[in-house]
């Protein structure tokens, strides 16, 4: 069991941390999104490899379907808000975020 | 073992360059193209109710809606991203696979594996049965997603 599970962790591992290096590099608020959607992918890859690992796989399905689902709509909201934040500051700059008062 | 093994090293690339390049909408379908990897990846892990999900939704309605905002923000300035990106990303990630693999090796049969109950009946049985509070919770981030999005997008009021 175990040796799967640290197949699945080590791929799951790198994308989280992928993710998190774009979260610390990039300016553009849509490639922060796209940052945050890569570490959501590597919680699901991590989700249903324990479950695989452990033969428990519909339990994991359950969980990642119900990820999927949350995901969705954490999408739908930051994209309005970033829609908005655009119309407001006509950018996608994240430094410009900081300057704002009031 | 071999396909499953090129699938998430073709996921875990994708999803790199989802990162790395510059143009967004180039961004978006490598983003999309991962999540289509990441899909066959659950159903080979004999998963397909999850597969099909990440599929239809992800890879599709999120990269719709991904597309939609890029294009809804096309005219705005290209933000100037910072040059160390292009050598600090690739170095500190070359550095983590390495790590990580020397962690994982490291690890291999030393932590022992949790009991776990054999699974009986169906998906349909755990997910109506078994985590029926979790739909209700769904229904609940669903709701609030779709109030967050009619507030952000409400028309403003004279008095505004």
């Amino acid at each position: 069991m175990t040796n799967t599970w640290y197949f699945y962790l080590f791929f799951a591992a790198a994308l989280v941390f992928a993710g998190i290096l774009g979260l610390l590099l990039r300016r553009n608020l849509i490639k922060l999104f796209i940052a945050i959607e890569v570490i959501a992918k590597g919680i699901s890859l991590l989700l249903l490899g324990t479950g695989f690992a452990k033969d428990n796989i519909l339990v994991a399905q359950t969980l990642v379907v119900t990820f999927i689902v949350v995901e969705v709509s954490l999408v739908a909201t930051a994209l309005a808000l970033i829609i908005n934040i655009y119309r407001q500051t006509k950018s996608l700059d994240v430094r410009k975020l900081a300057r704002l008062k009031g | 073992m071999i396909v499953q093994t090129a699938l998430l090293i073709g996921l875990v690339l994708f999803s790199v360059l989802a990162i790395l390049l510059r143009d967004l909408l180039k961004s978006a379908i490598s983003l999309a193209a991962a999540s289509l990897l990441l899909g066959i990846i659950f159903f080979r892990m004999n998963a397909p109710y999850a597969g099909v999900f990440e599929i239809s939704v992800v890879a599709g309605l999120i990269t719709v809606l991904f597309i939609l905002t890029i294009a809804l923000t096309k005219a705005g300035d290209e933000v100037r991203e910072s040059r160390a990106v292009n050598w600090v990303f690739p170095l500190f990630f070359i550095v983590f696979i390495i790590i990580d693999a020397l962690v994982m090796k490291g690890l291999l049969r030393k932590i022992p594996a949790l009991a776990s109950g054999a699974e009986t009946g169906t998906f349909g049985d755990v997910l109506w049965k078994g985590r029926t509070f979790d739909l209700v919770g769904q229904i609940a981030v669903i709701l609030a997603g779709v109030f967050a999005v009619l507030a952000l997008f409400r028309k403003r009021d004279k008095h505004d």
